[in-house]
């Protein structure tokens, strides 16, 4: 066992038992990556080799230097007697799409690749002063819009280190692989459909988005303002939760930021569930989509394996004294993706404007007649395909003469979903539920290449993330074992808004009663290679 | 021949001067700085910032909203417009759409007597008042853009008014009061020329009486409120002429060149733009509880037609002296000032005030507050003067000595023995020197040239350095010159 294999939570106490140095637990995670991540990401990737599809990949900017200074100091104060932060020593992988002050922060775009952050993010300010180590930049599908990492521009993109032939999920699919092939105990991603959780399903690790306003938003590259939450991803719950007690918290540069306290989320964690009245909804597993000739909605059930995966954790939770309540409606859930659809590319349009080649980022090297051919030439050029497929909607949905028709009538969608939560977590309602439980995502990782492309069924992979980011509500998405082929399925906790501390006690309930399960010994693929 | 009237319409833009910009803490205003020194990566639209609103600007535009009798609507929402241009960093517009921070209002216009027609007041309605925030400025030179971020996101007010201006002058007058009104608030500089104000007139005409709208034409960049009135002007006899010649009104976007003071065809206004507004996901909807609209309201003063009114019905002043005396904030509030501490006739204190103060004033460039003759030290002097103890042309040099030295009056007086000789034995001394050395004066008078009298005066006061008691002194010389005969 590296000491990259160790979960933030031990290597803070052997860092503080002076029995390891930061410097040496980012000697491990540099080793593991020069090991097992390949080349990073670049615009210019020439013919693929052989030995990309060896590779994890999950880097585009790799900041060892940064990292070396922060460790050193980290050392120096441990040295000194000096206090250090709750984060001191653990090294983090930051998705692409923070600015980092001085580092390249590309959003996975040509249009941004040589835009050079001068500020900091406030979630990576955050992690920096509890004495993270900021390892890198990892790659992500373009602007985020993406369920597998396959649309960044920015190429080889990220591998699932479970099964290098699979998709790690997105659009944090650099993060969550960077953590499963222990490059790093904890990424920084953002989930604005299910960005955090479906690729921490896909990667087998532990992946939370945190309501609506709990973590800061700003230094996050826009997709979806009103769906964008910031939120850890980490190989345990503990470590998780650890993460999100750094990150979380009021801003003065946001102010869609909670001003709401931060409750002390490892007090509670070890509290159980004794007495706790966990959800099942039947409209959880299955998915429902349109058909696009007949125009109606067609379902399908959810595979058998993720099902009974979710039905083997409600067994568990209520051995452990959780009282298990079925047949949760949630008849809205199958609205979620259309809406999705409009309110997310009307942001998102209008959150791509500012790249016009004036500023910063990528100018046409074409001549122009004029400004507007230099805007058309740039965005043209610099843009890869999801963007513009998603300005194009979201003009199209936002123009005068359709607004009313898509999007008011999709943020009255919104409304509807978030009634089907407060219903059923209202405490004098019919159900009182402290947090749903459901399955992550439709499917397991599926193969690179499978789906790219088609982009109305790539979305359907979060229409069970998603009805989290409308209604603001927190979700947690945890392991619960592997499929037929291997693969690790995703089980996920829903709650009221700010019920994180909740749903992390719940999650980690699950985590302590399955601490001995076959599956949790099973190792990702590149690992176990490593070993060989 | 058909007679026609104006229909005018007058968009402002007005900059309030906060200290800092309404959306991150760069200085809001940089007329004296040079290009892009007042900026941050919120201002310029980096990527991933956030807009965090100053409550400054929302007290100020509240405080307008209020003086323009609107109602505050206690929600209201910051809507995102889209369009893109080199100097709109995010490629948005952070404004207000249908859900605007004040909904109503009016002001009344008073529009003075002319020799044509009676003096008489037009109420002119407010359509949209809402926040927004400005833009940066774009200069062409040389074939080359050159894009000046400082002006980014400092905060505007637009205000919008209805169809109700009937004339080039009725426009201006509106320009004048609402100018004197945000001055007079401290919300604005509304300087136009530093384009703290900024106006666009959409003019059109209809025969006098029709109650229908023709097509309109909009004036841009116009700097100052005489342009405005001008380029108005010039915009209705143009229209007059087209329609008299047969031809239509196109809805056309003129600019006004100054320089040659013509209308020039900026472009054809044939489709609305669509600025694809959405509510602003940034920012939180704008809640004006109860407790803040109180604050608000508690800063709220007496306006400046409110405050002619009083002055003309408890002082008794003519509607002359109190609109002149009305026209600043700080001049108006000298003034009362000044009457509460002399006790007498305000309209011995307005004469002073519109006669030596306000030439003070003019030359020095100072505001009334900035004086060192204070109200209370004129008082002092048109008190000195009712006691007799100086006379009037000894009171205006006080005035100026006391600004000078900041010293109050009755020290100066009694230090540069001001104070009015009344000695009649002395003033009789001077007033028969007078006599013996203009002898051909005295005889010009004793002939039937009475009105040499004042010349006399005059004589004695200046040889007596302006001390003399000018009654006393002219009685005498009556005097002296009746008993020689």
């Amino acid at each position: 066992m590296e000491l990259c294999d160790l979960s933030a939570y031990e290597l803070s106490l052997l860092l503080r038992q002076r029995r390891v140095s930061a410097v040496e637990i980012l000697e491990s995670c540099l080793r593991r990556i020069a090991q097992v991540d390949g080349r990073p990401g670049s615009l210019e990737p020439g013919e693929p080799l052989p030995e990309d599809a060896e590779r994890v990949h999950a880097f585009i900017t790799l900041t060892a230097e940064r990292a070396r200074a922060q460790a050193e100091e980290v050392d120096r104060r441990l040295a000194a007697g000096e206090p250090v932060g709750l984060l001191a020593g653990i090294p983090f992988t930051v998705k692409d799409i923070f600015c980092v002050k001085g580092t390249p922060s590309t959003a996975g775009s040509r249009i941004l690749a040589n835009f050079v952050a001068p500020y900091t993010a406030t979630p990576v300010a955050r992690m920096e002063a509890a004495g993270a180590l900021m390892l890198g930049k990892v790659n992500l599908d373009e602007f985020t819009y993406g369920s597998s990492n396959e649309s960044s521009a920015f190429r080889p993109t990220p591998r699932n280190p479970w099964n290098l032939d699979r998709v790690p999920g997105g659009s944090s699919g650099g993060s969550t692989a960077s953590v499963a092939a222990g490059e790093a105990p904890l990424s920084l991603g953002t989930d604005t459909a299910g960005s955090i959780r479906q690729p921490a399903a896909f990667c087998g690790v532990v992946g939370i988005k945190p309501t609506y306003g709990r973590v800061s938003r700003y230094g996050l590259i826009a997709f979806g303002s009103s769906l964008d939450c910031p939120g850890p991803i980490a190989r345990n719950v503990v470590d998780a939760a650890l993460m999100l007690q750094v990150i979380a918290g009021p801003d003065p540069h946001d102010s869609t930021a909670a001003n709401l306290p931060v409750p002390d989320y490892l007090a509670t964690l070890d509290e159980g569930v004794r007495g706790l009245r966990i959800g099942l909804s039947p409209d959880y597993f299955r998915i429902t989509f349109p058909d696009a000739v007949r125009g109606e909605y067609d379902q399908q059930p959810i595979p058998g394996e993720i099902e009974a995966a979710v039905r083997r954790a409600a067994d568990i939770l209520a051995d452990l004294g959780a009282e298990i309540v079925e047949g949760v409606p949630m008849p809205n859930t199958r609205y979620g993706i259309p809406a999705y659809f409009v309110i997310s590319r009307v942001e998102a349009a209008s959150n791509l404007h500012r790249y016009d080649g004036v500023k910063y980022g990528y100018r046409t090297p074409q001549p122009v007649q004029d400004l507007h051919e230099m805007y058309r030439k740039t965005r043209n050029e610099g843009f890869g395909l999801q963007p513009k497929l998603r300005i194009l909607m979201g003009m199209y949905v936002s123009a005068a003469q359709y607004s009313a028709q898509y999007y008011q009538r999709a943020l009255r969608v919104r409304t509807l979903i978030r009634r089907d939560f407060e219903q059923a977590f209202d405490p004098q309602g019919k159900y009182r539920l402290h947090a749903l439980l459901t399955p992550t995502t439709p499917t397991t990782a599926f193969r690179m290449g499978a789906i790219y492309g088609d982009s109305v069924l790539m979305q359907y992979a979060d229409q069970l993330t998603v009805p989290a980011n409308h209604a603001g509500i927190p979700g947690i998405s945890i392991p619960a074992g592997l499929d037929g082929e291997g693969l690790p399925i995703g089980i996920q906790f829903l709650g009221p808004d700010f019920s994180e501390a909740l749903l992390l006690r719940i999650a980690r309930a699950f985590e302590r009663a399955t601490e001995e399960a076959p599956w949790r010994k099973v190792k990702p693929q590149v690992l176990q290679r490593l070993a060989a | 021949m058909t007679e026609y009237e104006a229909i005018i319409g007058l968009e402002t833009h007005i900059q309030l001067n906060t200290l800092t910009k309404i959306f991150c803490a760069c200085k809001a205003d940089s007329w004296y700085d040079p290009p892009n020194t007042n900026i941050c990566p919120v201002c310029t639209g980096l990527p991933g910032v956030l807009p965090v609103l100053n409550r400054a600007a929302v007290e100020k535009a509240a405080l307008l909203a209020i003086a323009m009798h609107a109602e505050i609507n206690e929600i209201s929402y910051f809507d995102r417009k889209n369009y893109f241009y080199p100097d709109l960093p995010k490629g948005y517009q952070i404004s207000q759409y249908d859900q605007p921070l004040a909904s109503g209002g009016y002001l009344d216009v008073p529009m003075p007597a002319t020799p044509e027609r009676p003096a008489y007041v037009r109420r002119v309605t407010i359509r949209k008042l809402h926040i927004e925030e400005d833009a940066g400025k774009t200069k062409n030179v040389n074939g080359r853009r050159w894009i000046d971020f400082n002006r980014c996101g400092v905060p505007l007010v637009e205000m919008v008014t209805g169809p109700d201006l009937r004339s080039a002058d009725e426009a201006a007058q509106y320009l004048i009061r609402l100018r004197q009104l945000l001055r007079w608030l401290g919300i604005s500089e509304a300087d136009m020329e530093k384009g703290h104000l900024r106006c666009d007139a959409n003019v059109s005409i209809r025969p006098k009486g029709a109650d229908y709208f023709n097509p309109k034409t909009e004036i841009k960049n116009v700097n100052s409120i005489e342009n405005v009135r001008d380029a108005i002007q010039h915009e209705i006899e143009r229209q007059i002429r087209e329609v008299e010649a047969g031809r239509t009104i196109e809805a056309w976007t003129l600019e006004w060149d100054e320089d040659a003071s013509v209308l020039r065809k900026m472009r054809s206004k044939e489709t609305e733009a669509d600025y694809r507004y959405f509510k602003e996901p940034d920012l939180l909807p704008l809640r004006i509880d109860a407790a803040w609209k109180a604050a608000i309201l508690a800063q709220r003063v007496e306006l400046p037609l409110e405050r002619r009114q009083r002055f003309i019905e408890a002082y008794g002043l003519p509607e002359y002296d109190a609109e002149i005396l009305t026209g600043e904030r700080a001049l108006s509030d000298y003034f009362e000032q000044a009457v509460r501490a002399y006790g007498g006739d305000p309209k011995k204190v307005s004469n002073y005030l519109m006669n030596d103060v306000l030439r003070m004033l003019n030359e020095s460039g100072k505001s009334a507050t900035e004086l060192r003759l204070t109200p209370q030290y004129l008082a002092d002097i048109l008190r000195l003067v009712d006691a007799g103890t100086i006379n009037t042309s000894t009171a205006k040099a006080l005035l100026q000595k006391v600004e000078e030295s900041g010293r109050s009056p009755q020290a100066i007086v009694e230090a540069e023995g001001l104070a009015k000789v009344s000695d009649e034995s002395a003033i009789r001394a001077v007033c028969q020197e007078v006599l013996a050395e203009n002898p051909k004066e005295v005889e010009s008078y004793r002939k039937g040239k009475v009105t040499l009298i004042g010349w006399f005066v005059g004589q004695v006061m200046k040889k007596m350095r302006g001390k003399a008691d000018p009654t006393l002194a002219r009685q005498i010389l009556e005097e002296l010159l009746g008993t020689q005969e």
